[in-house]
């Protein structure tokens, strides 16, 4: 059996909906239950719902064999997993938003930056040689600028509309993000009949159109 | 702090896991006992300069750090192999080739790479073949790593992916890759992004068939038709060279009827720095990440005076230990011999009569009184 982690939440909706399209039913029975682990219609894959950040972990350890995350999550963990496919669901951007964007171009000081994604964070200010405070908050980042305890944000944006009425707007686009299939390097080689299964239904679901 | 705490990626062995530990080094010692490898015991404390030549800066840098009475750099030996390496320069440099050398020592490093791994100290039960080159010297560290999964039990559950680097260094010169995108390239092979593969590959001289076939053979494992797929597309002589180089290892694995628990995975291409040729590693079901790596490294023993091909490799005792552990395997020893108990006011008869009972191969306890 193949176990795939699913990162609850966001992405839940649209990777169930591409799974299922690609042959991996959940019955609407157990969709409807509240159970955190889950067997598909064919008996062959195990669904197990697990917070975004814990799917690399739980992919890493090879506990589930491959999972379904965004890339924001995986840019931040550094976790060491296999990407094989870009499943282009939950199409969003990570940003540096600020009140006023003329706040990057500030030349003194250090610049205080809230965000959910430190490592990302310190990355990208660190490749421009701009030295900046990073405060890690676990959630609500928009409202740290208004409240004084940042100059700029971090953060994942999907339409905007969150930072616009938190008085925010987009200083530079970080990179984008999209769900992504991850797999365990082990699984990788020791299931590689049934992960290549897999990863081809996947891919003849979302390039089928293109590759045909 | 508290002195009940352990220091983050250490641990205790007690009991039946220690005996576990130590029947699992047991084995594999004996496996390369059994092919005349004879045991070499490394310096635990080294200069940091060795391991800096020996496995490259990044991962020289991971290992535990301080300063000698005179200022030197010196670590915690973060690996047996560059050690043995300077030893066959040096202290071994007039023995007769090939040299055959086993150890199984404990390695410290700092962080790892993969979080899944999270010890800092673990142990290395590795071979080193110097002074063969060729087939037959790959193959010997191949078949040794799978005699010694069979020993343990484990002879369907494991798997061995080989590579040679050469197919992908072929490819990067023909392509003229500078440093930074062979790199790039490098990492999309490693990590299967096939769809940023292709591309990446169309900025250069490529066809998009030509960049569709590549990625396919990068993501896929499989056994001999990866080869003959490999041909239609790889084409720049130093790749070929390697190409049938692997297929020469092939056609050994598949006449000792080794190849269903062997694959070829031309998208392994994690340490390109460090070999030269033939690259494999050692999965095994159950754990959760690859239990052993090894290598031809050609170029590492240039580094201390001495230039000359060798081949060697490593398996990660304490994931080999969690696997077999868990299993019904019975590799304990003591477990099933009977113990006496012994107890009594005359010490020195009970203690004569115990030696007895040991000289006879049986266990004794002795029982203090109150």
């Amino acid at each position: 059996m193949i176990t795939i982690a699913i990162a609850k939440g966001r992405m839940q909706d649209d990777a169930l909906a591409l799974l299922a399209r690609a042959g991996l039913c959940l019955s609407d029975e157990a969709l409807a239950s509240r159970r955190l682990a889950l067997v598909d219609d064919s008996g062959k894959y195990r669904f197990i719902f697990v917070k975004p950040a814990d799917v690399p972990v739980y992919v890493e350890h090879g506990i589930a064999d491959c999972g379904v995350v965004g890339r924001d999550i995986l840019l931040e963990s550094e976790a060491d997993l296999l990407l094989p496919l870009d499943l282009g669901i939950a199409r969003c951007r990570i940003v540096v938003a600020a009140a006023a964007p003329e706040v990057i171009q500030r030349d003194f000081g250090m610049l205080r930056v809230a965000t959910k994604y430190a490592r990302i964070a310190s990355a990208h200010f660190g490749a421009r040689g701009i030295p900046v405070e990073i405060i890690t908050l676990s959630g609500s980042v928009e409202l740290a600028p208004a409240l004084g305890l940042a100059d700029l944000i971090v953060d994942l944006v999907e339409t905007g509309r969150t930072l616009k009425e938190n008085g925010l707007s987009i200083v530079e686009v970080i990179t984008e993000s999209t769900g992504r299939l991850v797999v365990n390097r082990a699984s990788y080689q020791l299931k590689a009949p049934a992960m290549t299964t897999l990863i081809n239904a996947l891919d003849s679901t979302i390039n089928g159109a293109a590759n045909a | 702090m508290h002195l009940s705490r352990i220091p983050a990626g250490m641990r205790y062995y007690i009991g039946s896991e220690a005996r576990v530990r130590r029947a699992v080094e047991d084995a594999a010692m004996s496996v390369f006992d059994g092919w005349c490898y004879e045991e070499v015991i490394t310096p635990t404390v080294d200069y940091y300069a060795l391991f800096e030549h020996g496995m490259g800066q990044a991962e020289a840098q991971r290992g535990f750090r301080f300063s000698d009475s005179d200022g030197r750099l010196l670590t915690l030996r973060p690996d047996v192999t560059s050690s043995v390496a300077r030893a066959a320069a040096t202290l071994l440099a007039e023995r007769p080739r090939p040299l055959r050398l086993c150890y199984a020592s404990s390695v410290f490093k700092q962080q790892q790479q993969s979080h899944a791994e999270w010890r800092r100290e673990s142990t290395q039960l590795g071979g080193e073949l110097i002074g063969a080159g060729g087939t037959a010297a790959d193959i010997e560290m191949l078949a040794i790593a799978a005699e010694i999964l069979s020993r343990l039990g484990l002879p369907e559950s494991y798997c061995i992916t080989i590579n040679n680097v050469e197919i992908f260094n072929g490819i990067a010169a023909h392509l003229e890759l500078d440093e930074p995108s062979r790199e790039e390239m490098r990492r999309l092979i490693d990590t299967r992004e096939s769809a940023e593969l292709r591309r990446f590959l169309a900025s250069y001289k490529t066809s998009a068939e030509e960049r569709a076939l590549f990625a396919r053979l990068t993501q896929l494992t499989g056994k001999r038709e990866i080869l003959k797929e490999a041909r239609d597309v790889i084409t720049n002589p130093r790749s070929l060279e390697a190409l049938n180089a692997l297929e020469a290892l092939w056609s050994v694995i598949e006449s000792m009827g080794l190849q269903h628990t062997f694959e070829i995975d031309l998208g392994d291409v994690s340490s390109l720095d460090y070999y030269t040729g033939l690259s494999f590693k050692v999965f095994v079901r159950g754990a959760g990440a690859r239990v052993g790596r090894g290598g031809r490294y050609d170029g590492l023993t240039a580094n201390f005076g001495r230039a000359e091909p060798a081949v060697g490799f490593v398996l990660d005792l304490d994931s080999l230990t969690e696997v077999v552990g868990r299993g019904e395997l019975s590799l304990a020893g003591n477990n099933g011999r009977e113990v006496n108990v012994f107890s009594g006011q005359d010490i020195a008869a009970m203690l004569a009569a115990a030696q007895r009972k040991r000289l006879n191969d049986e266990r004794v306890r002795i029982e203090f009184g109150k």
